[in-house]
């Protein structure tokens, strides 16, 4: 089994997939890595050459921002929008929907799981 | 969608120039504005602002890190106390 990019094992698939269960690479970062390094996506992961290894991890390394680095950057992000006091740091801060979604129903992801508020049905006046 | 890059950034112009001319000239009063959609573009940065938010003029003062916001991300419309609590009624 190979190791890219610090702890990530990719296995008996193509290498155009196995690169993908790293953080920070989806189908085109794929694609493209393997095109600049010049190795078949078609090829197994196992199948993989050393060089060819060491290639596609360089090439990471030195391009690409993955995993924690990754992780670390996107929580910057919305730390620095949090600090500036804008509305969507607000929206961060307050768990709701950045991008203007309607709140009234939905955005469930963003709420979490429905809490049920006491005397909202059947109670009157 | 997001604006043309051909266009470059919006950028309210009278305010631009009463910026430009407190650079020059040195008071540095805020600024009242109701220009909420004027993108904050370096210059901005270290001028306090007044931005109008339909009832107040909220103080705005610019750093490094809001260039590129609106300044009206920054002075908020709405208003969010809580719910009220039905048990309780509504508090006059």
């Amino acid at each position: 089994m190979p190791r890219i990019a610090g702890v990530d094992i990719p296995e008996n698939k193509k290498i155009l997939y196995s690169l993908q269960y790293v953080h920070g690479v989806g189908p085109a970062t794929s694609k493209d890595i393997l095109a600049k390094v010049g190795v078949d996506p078609d090829t197994r992961a196992k199948d993989l050459a050393d060089h060819e290894v060491a290639g596609i991890a360089g090439e990471i390394d030195t391009n690409h921002v993955v995993e924690g680095a990754l992780r670390r950057q996107v929580q910057q992000d919305i730390q620095r929008l949090k600090d500036t006091r804008c509305w969507r740091g607000e929206r961060h801060r307050k768990g709701l929907p950045v991008r203007g979604q309607r709140t009234r129903c939905n955005a469930r992801t963003r709420k979490g799981r429905k809490r049920t508020v006491a005397g909202k049905k059947g109670v009157k006046g | 969608m997001s604006r043309s890059m051909k266009k470059g950034p919006y950028v309210d112009e009278k305010l631009y120039m009463k910026v430009q001319k407190q650079s020059d000239g040195g008071k540095h009063l805020p600024i009242k504005t109701w220009a909420r959609a004027c993108t904050i573009v370096p210059e901005f940065i270290g001028k306090t602002f007044q931005v109008y938010n339909g009832r107040t003029f909220v103080d705005v003062f610019c750093t490094e890190d809001m260039v590129g916001h609106k300044l009206g991300e920054f002075s908020p419309t709405r208003v969010f106390r809580g719910h009220t609590n039905k048990k309780e009624g509504l508090k006059s």
